[in-house]
């Protein structure tokens, strides 16, 4: 799940994104969005006295969370597919939905 | 509650106000290669109501226009002439139907449920050699059977409502239980009576049955699209159900879980800003 939220700098960990360009007092961009947190860019913000930016990155759902998130799609489908039969082409689209859902489309 | 026969639902459809003359004369340009697009444009342009309607879709995100368009013309220049014919057909041929009352008919779940279908079935039309614009007016319409029903025939099909409900049933079951004929047939008769092009009629009238059209018919589109439209849950009706998918036209169109992973998001990306735009 990406979660994007504004963070210190001291709370910033290398593979983040920016998920807004940095910009000085009058508004040029000193790093653009999607510029890729690692020591570098944070000595480069901290030198410009920057306390926080707004950044993007991957965190891994709870397993708990995961599954009850899957049950409920999981149970809203076969509400759905409740009179779709069996075949093939029904199960492959059922199938289809749930992998969109839940975020596992190929 | 007795039957209704054919003939009584064709005198009915006879009485239906006619077609916006320039919805008319657009379904009869399918046939013609030689249009003048200048003034059919202009005859839009004629009809505050359509080109209102018509923009409202041309600039929502279902396009992802750079800048709005603000005439007809315009959106004819950006669009070109066949998307906006599909806008028009779609926004006029729904509007020729007033639904007054119809007890449990949920007119906005029959929209949402129609421009999701138009959306998969322009979604799914580069992968089958079909007309995106057009298999976006057939979804729209590929109910308008239901519409004729519940607006010629409301107390009938308010019976239809309830004995569906009752029994958790298809539409379709309910309907050939309780009136002895079903929507995808009304849509078929009143496809005749408004002399739609035979790739609209097919897929209004064969929507549940595709195996029986021709294979590169919009009915294998459109049935397929039905399908995707009822297994997002697009209507947000609390009793929708997708019906068994029939694999003769699930296999004429070559689907698999890789087009259907490219399929499914846009649906549900476009779905919310396209019924407004359509609502209108």
């Amino acid at each position: 799940m990406r979660v994007t939220e504004i963070l210190k700098l001291d709370q910033l960990e290398p593979g983040m994104q920016l998920a807004e360009p940095v910009l000085d007092e009058s508004g040029r961009v000193l790093v653009p969005a999607g510029a890729e947190v690692n020591e570098s860019l944070v000595h480069g913000l901290q030198r410009r006295e920057i306390v926080q930016v707004s950044v993007s990155y991957e965190q891994a759902e709870d397993p708990a969370q995961r599954e009850a998130r899957l049950a409920q799609i999981n149970a809203q489908l076969a509400h759905l597919f409740r009179k779709a039969g069996d075949d093939d082409a029904t199960r492959q689209l059922q199938r289809a939905v749930m992998a969109f859902r839940s975020g596992d489309a190929p | 509650m007795s039957p209704l026969d054919r003939e009584q639902v064709v005198s009915h459809l006879k009485q239906l106000p006619s077609l916006p003359s320039v919805v008319s004369e657009l379904l009869a340009s399918f046939g013609n290669d030689d249009i003048d697009v200048g003034r059919i444009a202009q005859q839009i342009a004629h009809d505050q109501g359509l080109t209102a309607r018509v923009l409202r879709v041309a600039n929502s995100s279902f396009y992802g226009l750079q800048s709005r368009v603000g005439t007809i013309n315009e959106a004819v220049v950006v669009l070109g002439f066949r998307a906006v014919r599909s806008m028009v057909l779609a926004v006029g041929m729904s509007g020729a139907l007033r639904l007054d009352q119809c007890q449990g008919f949920d007119g906005q779940a029959y929209l949402r449920h129609c421009v999701a279908v138009g959306l998969a079935a322009r979604a799914i039309a580069p992968f089958a050699g079909h007309n995106p614009e057009l298999a976006f007016t057939a979804g729209i319409l590929h109910d308008i059977g239901e519409l004729v029903l519940a607006s010629s025939f409301p107390e009938q099909y308010a019976a239809v409502l309830a004995y569906r409900a009752q029994h958790d049933c298809f539409m379709v079951v309910a309907e050939r239980d309780i009136l002895g004929l079903d929507h995808a047939e009304v849509g078929g008769l009143l496809a005749d009576t408004w002399h739609f092009p035979s790739s609209l009629r097919d897929a209004v009238a064969l929507h549940h049955q595709p195996a029986s059209a021709p294979a590169g018919s919009l009915a294998d589109l459109i049935h397929v699209a039905d399908g995707i439209a009822h297994a997002l849950g697009m209507a947000l009706a609390q009793d929708e159900m997708v019906m068994p998918v029939e694999r003769t036209a699930w296999l004429r169109l070559g689907l698999d879980s890789e087009k259907l992973g490219r399929i499914l998001p846009q649906v549900e990306s476009d779905m919310d800003a396209t019924y407004q735009a359509i609502k209108g």
